[in-house]
C-alpha cells in the first residue's frame, strides 16, 4: 500500500523531469516560419514594412523579424547561435564577427546563388560587396545604406555663438573654447557603449597615418599598434578630453538610448561624431529639428601635415544578411528568395531613401536628388562612392575578443586612466601571429 | 521494510526529488565549471582541451587583477556601509507602534524591486545631463555619479547598499526582538545610559545575528552583477568591472568561455572559504549551534 | 514577550528619518517621471511634478506585449515556488526525522549548496540547456531555479522542523500514519508560517532574476519582467518617463502581494536567518 503510494509520487517527479526533457519539440531552430533579427533605431522602419509586404505578398515563406538593441544583439546572437538557435536571417557587420560565424560553420555559402543570378550581388557597389566576404566566397549580402561616421552639428547653437564647422584639427580645438566659453557642450558622446569613442580614434589614425597603420594592425604585424599614428591619435584625444571636449558625463551615456543624439538635438550639445544611420533616426525621434534646418553636417577635419587624404573615410559600408547553416530548408529557401526579390526592390530602395538613408545601390543618383532629403542624401552617397578609402569599423573588423580589449583600453584613454604608450603596449599583446 | 523505515524516520525517498534537482542543476554545474575551466571553448563551436593553460592566463591579466581588488574594495565597503543602517534601523523598527507599520512599508520597500528596475531608476536619476542634477543646483549633488572612474565605485557601493539594507534591516530587527527587556530594565536600574546599554547588552546579545548577516553580506558581494550590468555595464573603462561582470563580459563578450570558468571556479572558491570561515568563527563562538549559514 | 527599551531613540530615529529621505527620493522620481512627457522630460525640473500628467507612456508600456511579458513571470515564478516549496519539504522532513548517516550527509549537501553563487555555474549551465534543447524555453529558466532555491529552503524548513516535539511524530506513528500521511497532516500544518515565508522569499529570487533570463532565453515570447526592463530601454531608447512607467508597472503587483502579505515574510525571516 506505503510503496504504490511511494511510487505514484516518484512517477510524478519523473514525469515532471521527462516533460522537461521533452521541452525539446518547442521552439527550436529546425521548425516553423523563417525568422530574422534585426535592431532597433536605424533603418528599423525600413526592415519592418519590408517584411510586412514581404509577408503580405508570400504568405508561404514568411519571416518573422525581431528587434534589439545594438549592444543587446551582439551578446544575444552569440548565445543564441551556440545554442544552435538562432534565427534564419542574421543582421552583421560583416568584417570579424561574420568570420567566426563562417570559422564555426553557422552561416550559409552564397556564391553558389551569386554565381547563378549576377543581379543579386551585381546591383551593389562593389567595395560594399567585398566586405560580406570571407576568402572568395560571399556569406552576406548587404541589407541597408552605406553608413559613413560624419560630423554632425546643430547649426542653431553654430549661428548663435558666431562659428564656422571645422575643417581642421585645429579649427575643432579652438570651437572646443568657443562653445564651453558659451556654456554649451561642444561635442556629445555616447562614451559607456564605447564603440562611439571608437570613432575617434579611426578618424585620426587615417587622417594622420593614412589606411596603411590598421592594414597592418588587422593582418596582426607584431607591434602595428605602437605606430606613431595610433600614439598621436591617442594623445590628441586626450588633450581633447583636457580641454572639456565632450559633454559632461560623457562616459556614463548608453548610445542604444539615444540619450547622445538627444543632447545634440536639444541644444546641450554642439557637434556629433557618428554614424549616418543617425539621421533617420533623428527623423523619428525629432523630424522637426531636419525641417527646420538646424541640423548640419561635415567630414571629419584634417590633421596637419597628416598623409591620410581628408576624403577617406570610416564607419560601415552597410549591414549584412546572411543565412543560418542550421536552418531548416524551407526556413532557407524562404530566406533566399527574400534576398532575391525583398531585399532592395524598388520600394525598399524608396523606403530607405524616404528614411533619410542612401543604399549601396549602383545607379541611384537620380534616384536620390529627387527624394525629400536630396541634398543631404547625395552628399553622403558621393561622400561613400568617391572615398578613396572606406575602412569598417574596427571593432567589426577585428576578432571580437580583440575587439573588447580595443573598447576597454581606448575608453580607458578617453577617461585618462592610461597613457597612449600603454594603451598601445596593452593592444600589442592581443596581436596572435 | 516498513518497520525499519518507520524506525529510522520517513524513507530516504522523500528527500530524492530535492536530490535529483540539485544534483543536476547545481553540483554538475559545479562540476562542469571546474572542467571547462581546462578546456578552450569560444561558445559556438565544441570545447575542446586545454589543460592548465587558462589559469596563468587568468592569473596574469591585469584585468582579472584589477577586478579582484575591485570585488574586494566592494565587499569591504559594502560590509562598512550597510552594517551600522541595518543594525540601527533594525533596532528602531523592532519597536511595535501603529505609525511603525506604515513606515515599514516603506522602509523595505527596496527589498520588493528587482536589480533591474533598481539599477534603471538610478541611471535616470543620476544622468548627468536629464536627471537629478538638472533639479537641484547644488554642486556637491551635480556630480557626473556614472561618468567619474573615482566615483562610481561608491555610487554603485551606495545603490546596492539602497537594495540590501532593507534585507539585513529585518534581520537585525529580529535578532533585536528576541532580546529579553529585563536585561535592559536591570541595566537601566543599575543607571546605564543607552550608550552603556547599547554597547553592554545589544551589541553583545546581537553577536550570531551580527556574524550572520555579515556572512550573507560578504558572500553576497562575491555575486553583485545584475545591478553593475545594468547601471554601468563595467564603465566607465573597467572601473565597476566586478569579478562576476568579468567573467560574463569574457565569457559571453569577448567569447572566451574557458577563461571565463576559470574565473567562475576562482569566485566559487572565495565564496566557500568565505564562508565556510565565517561559520567557523561562529561555531567557535557559540560552541555547538548547527546551521552555518553561507 | 519580547518588547525593548521604551526610551526614545534618538540616532534611530535620526537615521531612520534619513533612510526614509533615500528610499523615498528615488522612488518619487521614478514615479513623477512616469507621468512626464518626453519634452517634459527633456525640459522640466526632473523632481519638480509633471506640469501636464499624462498617462501615455503606461499606455505605450501596456500597448508593448507587457502583459504577456508579465504572465511569463507569474509561469516561471509560480511554477518554481510550488515545485521547491514541495520537495523541499520532503527533504526537510528526511533530514530532521531521520538520524543516520544518509539524512546527515544531504542536509551537509544542502548546506554547502548555499556557499554556490549562482553567477559562477551560468556557463555550465547555459551548456546544459542548450544540449537539452532548453535554450529559449520557460522550463529552462524554472529548472536551475528550483535548484538554486531547494538549499535554502531545506534548511530554513529543517531549522523550523527540528523544533516541532518528537511526541507528535510518535502519536501520528501510534495512529498508524505513514510517512506521506504524517508530511500531509502533521509536517506541512505546523510548519506553515515557514512555508509560506520561504515561499515568498524564493518568489521574490524568482521574479526579480535576471540572470537566468538574460542567458537562458532571447524571443519575446519567452521573456520575463526584469529582461523586459531591460530590453524597454533599447525599444522606447530615450523615451526615460516609458521605461519608468515600466518599472512601475512591474513593481505594483508585488507592492499590493507584499502589504497584504508582510507579516509572514518578516516574522518568518526569523525563523531562516535569526537564531
Amino acid at each position: 500500500m506505503m510503496f504504490r503510494k511511494q511510487l505514484t509520487a516518484m512517477a510524478a517527479v519523473a514525469v515532471t523531469l521527462v516533460a522537461a526533457a521533452c521541452g525539446t519539440s518547442g521552439p527550436s531552430a529546425s521548425g516553423g516560419a523563417a525568422t530574422a533579427w534585426s535592431l532597433t533605431g536605424g533603418d528599423e522602419q525600413t526592415f519592418r514594412s519590408s517584411f510586412d509586404s514581404w509577408n503580405k505578398a508570400h504568405p508561404d515563406a514568411a519571416i518573422t523579424p525581431t528587434f534589439f538593441a545594438n549592444d543587446a544583439y551582439k551578446q544575444k546572437i552569440r548565445t543564441a547561435l551556440g545554442a544552435d538557435q538562432g534565427p534564419t536571417l542574421l543582421y552583421s557587420w560583416g568584417g570579424g564577427t561574420l568570420k567566426s560565424w563562417v570559422d564555426a560553420g553557422k552561416v550559409l555559402d552564397l556564391s553558389d546563388e551569386v554565381a547563378a543570378d549576377p543581379q543579386l550581388a551585381g546591383r551593389f557597389l562593389p567595395s560594399v560587396v567585398k566586405t560580406g566576404t570571407v576568402g572568395d566566397k560571399t556569406y552576406a549580402l548587404p541589407n541597408n545604406a552605406m553608413q559613413p561616421v560624419v560630423l554632425y552639428y546643430n547649426k542653431e547653437l553654430f549661428t548663435r555663438v558666431g562659428a564656422e564647422p571645422p575643417k581642421t584639427w585645429d579649427d575643432l580645438m579652438a570651437l572646443v573654447a568657443k562653445f564651453k566659453g558659451a556654456g554649451i557642450a561642444p561635442f556629445s558622446l555616447g562614451g559607456q557603449s564605447k564603440w562611439p569613442m571608437l570613432m575617434w580614434l579611426e578618424y585620426l589614425v587615417d587622417r594622420i597615418g593614412g589606411p596603411q597603420v590598421f592594414a597592418d594592425i588587422a593582418a596582426n604585424k607584431p607591434d602595428s599598434w605602437s605606430h606613431p599614428a595610433v600614439l598621436q591619435a591617442n594623445t590628441m584625444i586626450q588633450q581633447l578630453v583636457e580641454a572639456g571636449g565632450f559633454v559632461n558625463g560623457f562616459a556614463s551615456i548608453a548610445t542604444d538610448s539615444n540619450a547622445d543624439l538627444a543632447l545634440l538635438y536639444t541644444g546641450k550639445a554642439a557637434m556629433y561624431l557618428m554614424g549616418s544611420w543617425a539621421y533617420p533616426t533623428l527623423k523619428t525621434a525629432n523630424a522637426g529639428f531636419i525641417s527646420d534646418g538646424k541640423l548640419g553636417h561635415t567630414t571629419f577635419p584634417a590633421v596637419a601635415n597628416g598623409k591620410g587624404d581628408p576624403a577617406n573615410i570610416v564607419g560601415n559600408p552597410a549591414n549584412f544578411w546572411s543565412i543560418s547553416a542550421t536552418a531548416s530548408d524551407a526556413q532557407k529557401q524562404a530566406a533566399l528568395s527574400y534576398l532575391k526579390d525583398g531585399v532592395m526592390n524598388p520600394q525598399y530602395v524608396d523606403t530607405l531613401l524616404a528614411g533619410g538613408a542612401v543604399p549601396p545601390v549602383k545607379g541611384l543618383e537620380s534616384k536620390i536628388s529627387a527624394s525629400p532629403d536630396g541634398a543631404y542624401l547625395s552628399e553622403i552617397y558621393k561622400l561613400a562612392a568617391d572615398a578613396p578609402s572606406f575602412q569598417l569599423s574596427w571593432d567589426q573588423a577585428l576578432d571580437p575578443g580583440q575587439a573588447d580589449a580595443l573598447l576597454t583600453g581606448l575608453s580607458q584613454v578617453f577617461l585618462k586612466q592610461i597613457t597612449p604608450q600603454q594603451f598601445s603596449d596593452t593592444m600589442n599583446k592581443t596581436i596572435k601571429p | 521494510m516498513s518497520t525499519v523505515s518507520e524506525r529510522r524516520g520517513p524513507t530516504l525517498l522523500m528527500a530524492v526529488p530535492a536530490l535529483v534537482f540539485f544534483t543536476v542543476f547545481a553540483l554538475a554545474p559545479l562540476a562542469g565549471v571546474a572542467v571547462l575551466s581546462l578546456m578552450r571553448w569560444d561558445g559556438l563551436g565544441t570545447p575542446s582541451w586545454a589543460g592548465l593553460a587558462n589559469w596563468p592566463e587568468v592569473l596574469g591579466d591585469p584585468v582579472t587583477h584589477e577586478a579582484i581588488w575591485l570585488s574586494v574594495k566592494v565587499m569591504i565597503l559594502s560590509w562598512v556601509v550597510q552594517t551600522p543602517f541595518a543594525l540601527l534601523l533594525g533596532l528602531l523598527t523592532a519597536r511595535r507602534g501603529r505609525y511603525r507599520e506604515v513606515l515599514g512599508v516603506l522602509y523595505f520597500l527596496p527589498l520588493l524591486l528587482s536589480s533591474a528596475a533598481i539599477a534603471i531608476a538610478f541611471k535616470a536619476l543620476l544622468d548627468p545631463n536629464f536627471g537629478m542634477s538638472q533639479a537641484l543646483h547644488i554642486a556637491a549633488l551635480s556630480q557626473d555619479w556614472l561618468g567619474n572612474p573615482d566615483l562610481v565605485l561608491f555610487v554603485v557601493v551606495f545603490v546596492i547598499a539602497w537594495q540590501f539594507i532593507p534585507f539585513h534591516t529585518l534581520l537585525y530587527q529580529a535578532g533585536a526582538r528576541q532580546i529579553p527587556a529585563v536585561l535592559y530594565e536591570a541595566a537601566a536600574i543599575d543607571g546605564a545610559g543607552p550608550l552603556r546599554q547599547f554597547f553592554s547588552i545589544t551589541l553583545p546579545q546581537l553577536r550570531y545575528t551580527i556574524i550572520t548577516s555579515s556572512t550573507l553580506m560578504l558572500v553576497g558581494s562575491l555575486t553583485y552583477f545584475d545591478i553593475v550590468f545594468v547601471l554601468t555595464g563595467g564603465g566607465p573603462g573597467n572601473a565597476t568591472r566586478l569579478l562576476p561582470l568579468d567573467m560574463y563580459l569574457t565569457g559571453f563578450s569577448n567569447n572566451d568561455m574557458g577563461r571565463a570558468s576559470t574565473i567562475a571556479v576562482l569566485l566559487v572558491v572565495v565564496g566557500v572559504a568565505l564562508s565556510l570561515g565565517l561559520s567557523r568563527l561562529a561555531r567557535f563562538d557559540r560552541g555547538s549551534q548547527q546551521e552555518g549559514m553561507g | 514577550m519580547t518588547t525593548t527599551r521604551t526610551r526614545p531613540n534618538i540616532v534611530g530615529g535620526l537615521g531612520g528619518f534619513l533612510w526614509l529621505i533615500v528610499i523615498l527620493v528615488p522612488v518619487y522620481y521614478v514615479v513623477v517621471t512616469s507621468l512626464r512627457s518626453q519634452a517634459g522630460f527633456f525640459d522640466g525640473n526632473p523632481l519638480a511634478p509633471p506640469a501636464n500628467p499624462t498617462l501615455d507612456n503606461y499606455k505605450l508600456v501596456l500597448d508593448n506585449d507587457f502583459a504577456s511579458y508579465f504572465a511569463n513571470s507569474v509561469v516561471v515564478t509560480l511554477a518554481t515556488v510550488v515545485v521547491t516549496v514541495a520537495v523541499s519539504l520532503m527533504a526537510a522532513y528526511v533530514v530532521v526525522r531521520r538520524t543516520d548517516r544518509a539524512a546527515a550527509i544531504t542536509y551537509k549537501l544542502f548546506l554547502l549548496g548555499l556557499a554556490i553563487p549562482l553567477q559562477a555555474v551560468i556557463i555550465p549551465i547555459y551548456y546544459m540547456i542548450t544540449r537539452l534543447r532548453l535554450y529559449d524555453t520557460l522550463l529552462a529558466l524554472i529548472l536551475p531555479s528550483i535548484a538554486f532555491a531547494i538549499p535554502l529552503t531545506v534548511v530554513i524548513l529543517a531549522n523550523f522542523l527540528r523544533d516541532v516535539p518528537k511526541e507528535l511524530f510518535d502519536a501520528m506513528r501510534v495512529d498508524g500514519a505513514g510517512d506521506w500521511r504524517t508530511l500531509w497532516s502533521l509536517v506541512l500544518p505546523v510548519t506553515k508560517p515557514a512555508v509560506v515565508t520561504v515561499a515568498i522569499y524564493d518568489g521574490l529570487t524568482v521574479w526579480n532574476g535576471f540572470l537566468f533570463p538574460l542567458i537562458l532565453t532571447q524571443s519575446p515570447e519567452q521573456r520575463v519582467l526584469p529582461l523586459a526592463l531591460w530590453s524597454f530601454q533599447g525599444q522606447f531608447t530615450v523615451n526615460i518617463p516609458a521605461v519608468l512607467a515600466a518599472v512601475v508597472l512591474s513593481t505594483v503587483p508585488v507592492l499590493v502581494l507584499y502589504v497584504l502579505g508582510r507579516r509572514h515574510l518578516a516574522s518568518g525571516m526569523t525563523a531562516g536567518f535569526g537564531k
